[in-house]
């Protein structure tokens, strides 16, 4: 099957590199909300998502988390 | 002058040949030895010099770089496994090097009269092996007799020094150290392109150069991997709190003594705590350092610089002086080294610079005092670190060579100057319970600084007059939020000298290799930004064939070629390891060929796709504005990928030139600018005809 993603062959939904992408984005959300004293996962994904340091993929997966 | 040891045999009849690598080094050298007179003369289109020299008739010839180069014999360029390789003629090899025919042949006629011969090319591997095979292939076996010349620079005296201390055999081991290097590096090159071209080519699909070196695979594995942290990169927030101070009327601006600060509740109760208080100088020390002169470069360094200060790229700064070289201007570019040795005579040097305008004052600045040059580590037995000669320009020197000319002989002057001296200075204040930090640096003393000029990197900061107990106003205090930088991509620079820390290529290849990355697609722009093919490439190569991008097995290798340079290892058990390997790592590309073409393939079709993307489009918001080509007209336009659903947002572009994506959007009307790669100078271009700006610059 593909990547939901990208065309990239895989084994499950996401890609290696999509899957790599998404445990940080997930792991990012707890060090976001302590940072902030507390942030809704929409709220973090908005942001995470128009960040300029976000990478191109970490953006593709907030994009991807916020229409679930 | 004569040729050679008085203890070597004179010829008895015949004449000396001498071979140069290149034409421009021949003309040289033969003025050199001549004192002026030799002629020149055309024998089928090339530039043979004649004279005589104490009763000794001369003639210097002159190869093009590699006149030979190794191949396999198979016609099919499918063909592979390739292990049964030997040197040919280049014109046999590479379709356009046609002049490497004539140059053999008239290398030949003059070998059949010659009684005595000397290998002058470049001192250095590659020269090595150029006039190895020369010797041996045009010259009917005359490598072993040959005379060496070794020279760093292509001034007369260094020239005439070098042919009356000729000696016989002198650089055998580098010659049989680059022509093992280019033999390992052909069977790893054709095996591994083949092995990847041919599987594309086996689905019947799209046709591509794809590549896989020796050193360029784990390259490109060192971008994969930063490319791959840098697209997974989630940036963490922190807070920056500042405050600015005032005493006497003088405001200063000092950073709070944790530079991130988080969570955010913590940022706030900081500035909270300070506002409306006093501020305390609680500690203000004051240093001297001393700012050594920098080394004298070594063709890393000079790259570097040349990126850093000039914005050439490590091949082009290499490839300008290397002409400045030729020119006699400067010492033998490509060289390990960062000492200058006393014998290169440094006041001749500078005394020769005087006679320039620019530098004279610097020159004799340096004159009037001891003469002793700062000095790297690093070390290479055939050539002193990069020097001016000391000669001045002859002919027109164009901006470019201006610009690397310049920044050696500046570097050169640096290296003999004195040791700046700055002093730095760091308060500590104390504002309700906290602290913060106030630094200034100034230089007291520019020493070498003076003589390096704008290319001195040292920057003064101003000095706060500070001393301990003053008190200070809090006028105002700032929260800052801030994100984490993503991690740095590489550039050409940096690429560099992680090549050389991981000690694989050579100071040669490796600025070659960089751009051969650029040429086959696998990055782009300057900040060497991997592509779908690139990464493409090294996902499949570390699936199938893992050892090929790792840099161990490069490493190891280059560490034997050294090993054989110094004849501990023979050139024929290296070849033969080598073949193992590759055999070794043959055997998972093969067993995977429709795997490994697919993939591959997936690459090419997303790299090619990427570079038609321009970037969102403003109209619709949702789609993507793409180049697209009229099959009607042929003729290229900017469409939204959108346009089924309704969206006719729509350029045209320009139909000459090469156009790429830049990912920046014009701040008047949101479309995209692209570069437009034509003419002399490539072009910004809005692709929104009807943007405001173009309107604004028809009025204006």
């Amino acid at each position: 099957m593909k990547c939901m993603l990208c065309d990239r062959e895989t084994v499950s939904e996401l890609c290696a590199y999509h899957e790599g992408a998404k445990r940080k984005v997930e792991t990012g959300y707890r060090l976001w909300a302590e940072a902030y004293g507390g942030m809704k996962w929409k709220d973090y994904l908005d942001k995470v998502k128009r960040n300029e340091q976000t990478g191109r993929w970490a953006k593709e997966i907030a994009e991807m988390l916020e229409g679930l | 002058m004569t040729l050679g040891s008085s203890s070597l045999a004179p010829a008895t009849s015949g004449y000396t040949l001498i071979i140069c690598e290149k034409p421009d080094a021949a003309r040289r050298i033969a003025e050199a030895l001549s004192g002026g007179s030799a002629q020149g003369s055309t024998v089928d289109g090339v530039t043979v010099f004649r004279f005589t020299s104490q009763e000794e008739d001369v003639v210097v010839c002159s190869a093009q770089g590699h006149v030979y180069a190794i191949s396999d014999p198979f016609e099919d360029r499918a063909v592979y496994p390739v292990f049964d390789v030997e040197w040919y003629p280049s014109n046999l090899v590479e379709e356009r090097n046609n002049s490497a025919a004539r140059r053999i042949g008239v290398i030949r006629k003059l070998a059949d009269g010659a009684a005595k011969f000397v290998n002058a090319c470049d001192f250095d591997v590659e020269g090595e092996t150029i006039g190895f095979n020369v010797l041996r292939y045009a010259c009917g076996g005359k490598e072993m007799e040959a005379l060496r010349a070794e020279f760093s620079t292509l001034t007369r005296n260094d020239v005439v020094a070098a042919f009356e201390q000729a000696k016989p055999q002198a650089g055998q081991g580098l010659a049989r150290a680059g022509r093992a290097r280019h033999l390992v590096d052909f069977v790893w090159g054709i095996n591994f392109s083949r092995a990847l071209s041919q599987s594309v080519l086996n689905l019947g699909q799209r046709h591509g150069t794809i590549s896989m070196g020796r050193v360029q695979g784990p390259t490109l594995a060192f971008l994969v991997g930063r490319e791959i942290e840098i697209r997974e990169f989630v940036p963490l927030p922190f807070w920056k709190v500042s405050g600015t101070f005032e005493r006497d009327g003088t405001h200063f601006t000092a950073g709070y003594s944790k530079e991130r600060v988080k969570p955010k509740t913590t940022a706030e109760k900081v500035r909270d705590d300070c506002v409306g208080k006093e501020g305390v100088a609680t500690s203000v020390v004051r240093s001297l350092v001393q700012v050594p002169p920098p080394p004298p470069f070594s063709t890393g360094d000079l790259q570097r610089e040349g990126y850093r200060s000039l914005g050439f790229s490590p091949s082009r700064t290499l490839q300008i002086a290397e002409r400045l070289y030729l020119k006699a201007l400067i010492s033998y570019p490509r060289t390990g080294s960062q000492l200058l040795p006393p014998s290169i005579n440094y006041r001749a040097i500078l005394e020769g610079l005087q006679r320039l305008d620019r530098y004279s004052k610097a020159a004799r600045n340096l004159l009037g005092g001891a003469l002793s040059p700062a000095k790297g580590t690093k070390l290479d037995p055939a050539h002193p670190a990069i020097h001016p000669t000391g000669e001045v320009p002859r002919g027109h020197l164009n901006p470019p060579e201006t610009a690397v000319f310049d920044l050696i002989v500046r570097r050169f002057f640096a290296a003999f100057g004195p040791p700046a001296r700055r002093e730095l200075v760091t308060v500590r204040l104390s504002v309700g319970g906290h602290e913060f930090v106030l630094s200034g640096g100034m230089t007291l003393y520019q020493g070498w600084i003076d003589s390096y000029g704008r290319y001195a990197s040292v920057k003064d900061m101003g000095m706060p007059n500070v001393a301990e107990g003053d008190r200070f106003r809090v006028v105002r205090l700032d929260v800052e939020e801030k994100f984490e930088q993503g991690p740095s991509r590489y550039n050409q620079s940096s690429l560099l000298e992680k090549m050389e820390r991981e000690n694989i290529g050579t100071k040669t290849t490796r600025s070659e290799i960089i751009s051969t990355l650029v040429k086959r697609g696998y990055v782009e722009g300057s900040s060497m930004r991997v592509t779908d093919l690139g990464l493409a490439v090294i996902e499949t190569m570390e699936k199938y064939a893992p050892a090929i991008v790792t840099t161990k097995l490069t490493r190891e290798i280059e560490e034997r070629l050294e090993e054989v340079e110094d004849e501990a290892w023979r050139d024929a058990e290296l070849v033969r390891e080598t073949v193992r390997s590759v055999a070794n790592q043959l055997v998972g590309l093969n067993a995977n060929e429709d795997e490994v073409g697919r993939e591959i393939d997936a690459g090419l079709i997303a790299a090619d796709t990427a570079s038609r993307v321009l970037g969102s489009c403003p109209a619709c918001k949702s789609g993507q504005l793409r180049m697209i080509r009229s099959k009607k007209t042929k003729k290229r336009f900017v469409g939204c990928s959108n346009y089924s659903r309704g969206c006719r947002a729509s350029a045209p572009l320009p139909q000459r030139g090469i156009i790429r994506t830049t990912s920046k959007v014009c701040s008047h009307c949101s479309w995209p600018i692209v570069y437009v790669m034509g003419g002399r100078t490539p072009w910004r271009l809005c692709v929104n005809p009807k943007c405001s700006a173009k309107d604004e610059r028809i009025k204006t």
